[in-house]
């Protein structure tokens, strides 16, 4: 479904990642995981259209991304939740999810997919006239979940979902996630807390300084010892 | 004073602050939006009010009819504009973005005079209407049509922008933007047509004070700076990115400056006192009277 091949990204003069490739299935939980500033961000930010990769290409169903605005791979299917989660603070939280479903296609069908969401969230609804910025850290993250939902993606990137939240929600986000895989949505999570990653994940691919330094089998990296040395500090 | 002159003296303020709002809207739009501090802004207000003299002494058109088409020519102008000099800006860093884009609408204020020089004189112009000397008395207090007419533009204006942007999905786009221009695009909206759209939009709003300037004042080439002075001090007055609240501080500042003048020792200096105004704001309450903190 989603190809990324040999990317080449550059912030101003600085090279951020060299020769990135990575794989996505219908359907798939793939994980993208590696040490903070490894460039995680960058990959998925790039698929979005955010960046312009140097070189190589990004292909979602046999479309070309990587020249896309990131309007357009919006409309293709292709979601991004952002590091910071990005929700608009000072807008309600209902006004938050219909900006979700912007696109047309996702506006047309945006009365069963509020439904979805809040069947998934109902603390949402509960909150709808809310500001957004007044929400706690963990129903930010339930909204921004929300929202990327709202526009029906076929392909849902999140970045550090985990990050800054109480390990008990996280847990519950890790299983929206999941629910949200089985679905038929397929994901590509990038995670630092990489036990959980590939707990979760069916594959995943662990970016080192900007290169991708090895994928597989997420059951297989778990037990791989270079991996438990580096990253799940069990060595 | 008397009764009389206090109740005068208010309602001349709220007229005259119906305009400041009104231009200070427009700049506080694309400020907010954009983070483009349009300091040719007077020079949109400028363009528009000389568009109404045309239509009003070469084709007979009465300016509050003429209103629309000069929202309309305005909003293309403010297009155009943005195209061709502002848009290749706007992938800028946000620092980087306010500098050149400052320099550029500076440019603008410097070439807009020259042309209008070059189209209609140095000389002032006003709009005279058959009614524009006309007035009628409430509780004592004479009141104009025309400032009664700018009053109503002013506010069915801003009440029509503030619909827009709460409940249309088009204007929740432009404050999305606002609020975070990366989580917009996310959403998949297009956010250079969004920047593109505002821009003109500011434009138009200029324009259409311009036409109650040049009814209730006049028009002349050099007049675009006092009016974004104007605005700016507005704008601090209000915070930015409120629209109701850039309304409101419009007509703060106008019955001030009505009210000022009449004083003794003071009148003179009623402009001073609103620049005064901005730099007490500025350092008392930085985010404005109706801004939100930090």
């Amino acid at each position: 479904m989603l190809e990324v091949n040999n990317i080449d990204v550059y912030h101003g003069d600085l090279q951020a990642l060299w020769d990135v490739s990575l794989k996505v299935e219908e359907g798939e939980l793939v994980s993208l995981i590696g040490a903070n500033g490894a460039g995680k961000t960058t990959a998925v930010e790039t698929i979005s259209g955010l960046h312009t990769p140097a070189s190589g290409t990004v292909i979602f169903n046999g479309v070309r991304l990587d020249k896309e605005p990131t309007h357009k791979v919006v409309e293709l299917g292709v979601c991004l939740i952002p590091e910071e989660k990005g929700i608009f603070p000072g807008m309600s939280v209902l006004e938050n999810l219909e900006l979700g479903a912007f696109t047309s296609e996702s506006r047309k069908a945006r009365g069963e997919t509020f439904e979805a969401v809040y069947r998934l969230f109902p603390v949402l609804e509960e909150r709808k006239k809310q500001v957004a910025g007044t929400l706690s850290g963990g129903e930010q993250q339930m909204l921004a979940i929300g929202r990327a939902l709202m526009a029906k993606p076929k392909l849902l990137m999140c970045d550090e979902p985990s990050l800054g939240l109480a390990p008990l929600i996280v847990k519950s986000i890790f299983e929206v996630i999941k629910q949200i895989n089985k679905s038929g949505v397929g994901i590509l999570l990038v995670e630092q807390n990489v036990r959980a990653a590939l707990g979760l994940a069916q594959r995943a691919y662990i970016i080192e300084n900007g290169r991708v330094s090895g994928h597989g089998d997420a059951k297989s990296l778990l037990d791989d010892e270079k991996v438990r040395d580096a990253y799940l500090g069990t060595g | 004073m008397t009764f009389g002159l206090v109740a005068q003296t208010f309602v001349n303020g709220i007229n005259i602050g119906a305009m400041y709002g009104l231009i200070a809207v427009g700049l506080s739009l694309t400020f907010g939006v954009m983070k483009i501090l349009n300091v040719a802004h007077g020079e949109f207000l400028m363009v528009g009010g000389y568009m109404a003299f045309w239509l009003f002494t070469l084709f007979d058109i009465d300016p509050l009819l003429g209103l629309p088409l000069i929202g309309i020519a305005l909003f293309l102008l403010g297009a155009i504009c943005y195209k061709l000099l502002f848009s290749g800006l706007a992938r800028f860093h946000e620092e980087t973005k306010v500098k050149n884009t400052l320099l550029v609408s500076f440019g603008l204020f410097l070439i807009f005079p020259q042309v209008a020089r070059w189209l209609w004189t140095g000389d002032e112009r006003a709009i005279t209407p058959v009614y524009s000397g006309e007035s009628f008395p409430i509780l004592g207090v004479r009141c104009g049509y025309v400032p009664l007419a700018g009053l109503l533009v002013a506010v069915v204006v801003i009440l029509a922008l503030h619909l827009l942007l709460t409940k249309t999905y088009f204007g929740k786009s432009i404050r999305a933007t606002t609020e975070n221009w990366k989580s917009a695009k996310l959403m998949g909206i297009n956010v250079d047509r969004t920047y593109l759209i505002t821009f003109a939009l500011g434009a138009a709003l200029a324009g259409l004070a311009g036409v109650l300037v040049g009814m209730t004042q006049s028009v002349a080439p050099d007049m675009g700076m006092q009016w974004t002075l104007k605005a700016l001090i507005v704008l601090v007055l209000a915070g930015i990115g409120s629209i109701g609240g850039a309304f409101f501080a419009g007509l703060i500042l106008g019955v001030v400056e009505a009210v000022s003048a009449n004083l003794p020792y003071i009148g003179p200096y009623t402009v001073a006192l609103g620049l005064v105004i901005f730099l007490l704001i500025l350092m008392l309450r930085p985010q404005g009277l109706f801004g939100k903190e930090g």
